[in-house]
């Protein structure tokens, strides 16, 4: 068995209103008094495991990724190794 | 006489409150841990409300993966989703859609307005992410009247009718016993009782 890391970035798909985003641009706006700020939340999993070759790998992170990190409705993810 | 099964998920708060309601009608209820295979007969099988798993990643996401959930017996057996339930149920994508963070993006726990088969009712509602968006074929069966999180429509509760599967972000079993001041939870419970 080899040793892998992967890095999955979860976050809403564009659309979909993202009310953690929009809160966040209005207090910076308003308390940093930076300018139409723009941005989107979302979450950063570091994933540590063991798997035979890459493609197991890679089927495992897919696996983690649709059944638990995001729900595919409303989240999009991308993976990076 | 009804037998209705309630499934308690790690961090459920809701199932004694929704066997109390089931009693209420003398219904025979009994509780379903999370990781038993779902293989007795029910009536009705209710998911309550709570945390399930603390609310972690998102709200339902892991309970979904349980083996109650996954032995639920789809079209057969009516099963209805009450907040956190129906949170789950649109994770396990048993009903379509998504729950999620109300647009004010606070907890919100109150007493809604509710519109239901053509009248006012008043329910508490209590959670977090109840911003729904997404419906597909079901139909819709509680709408708020003031849409307290944003939701699509002002969609409160939703019904598979093929599926016989039920999902409310209210909590009618909250709103049964006179001593608590509300009641009308009861016409939903006698809704879900005409269904079954």
């Amino acid at each position: 068995m080899k040793k892998f890391n992967a890095t999955v970035k979860v976050k809403l798909k564009p659309t979909i209103k993202d009310i953690k985003a929009l809160t966040l641009e209005k207090a910076v706006n308003n308390l940093l008094e930076v300018q139409n700020l723009k941005c989107r939340v979302g979450n950063i999993y570091s994933l540590e495991f063991e798997a035979e070759d890459k493609v197991q790998a890679e089927k495992i992170v897919k696996t983690i990724s649709d059944e638990i990190l995001s729900n595919s409705v409303i989240e999009e993810y991308e993976i990076t190794w | 006489m009804v037998k209705a099964g309630i499934i308690k998920f790690l961090g459920t708060n809701c199932e004694q409150d929704t066997k109390r309601a089931c009693e209420f009608f003398g219904w025979d209820t009994e509780y379903i841990w999370q990781n038993d295979v779902i293989n007795k007969s029910y009536d009705v099988i209710f998911l309550p409300g709570g945390f399930s798993y603390g609310d972690h990643i998102s709200s339902g996401r892991i309970a979904k993966l349980t083996p109650a959930v996954k032995s639920l017996p789809i079209g057969k057996t009516l099963i209805v989703g009450i907040c956190n339930g129906f949170q789950i149920l649109t994770e396990a994508k048993l009903l379509s859609g998504a729950l999620t963070y109300n647009e004010n993006i606070h907890f919100i726990s109150k007493v809604a307005d509710l519109e239901f088969m053509g009248e006012t009712i008043k329910i508490p509602i209590a959670h977090q992410q109840g911003n729904y968006t997404g419906k597909g074929n079901e139909e819709v069966i509680l709408r708020y009247k003031n849409n307290e999180n944003g939701s699509d429509e002002k969609i409160a509760g939703i019904y598979d009718r093929k599926n016989k599967i039920i999902g409310m972000m209210p909590h009618p079993e909250r709103a049964i016993f006179e001593e608590l001041g509300l009641t009308d939870g009861r016409k939903i419970f006698e809704f879900i009782k005409n269904e079954i």
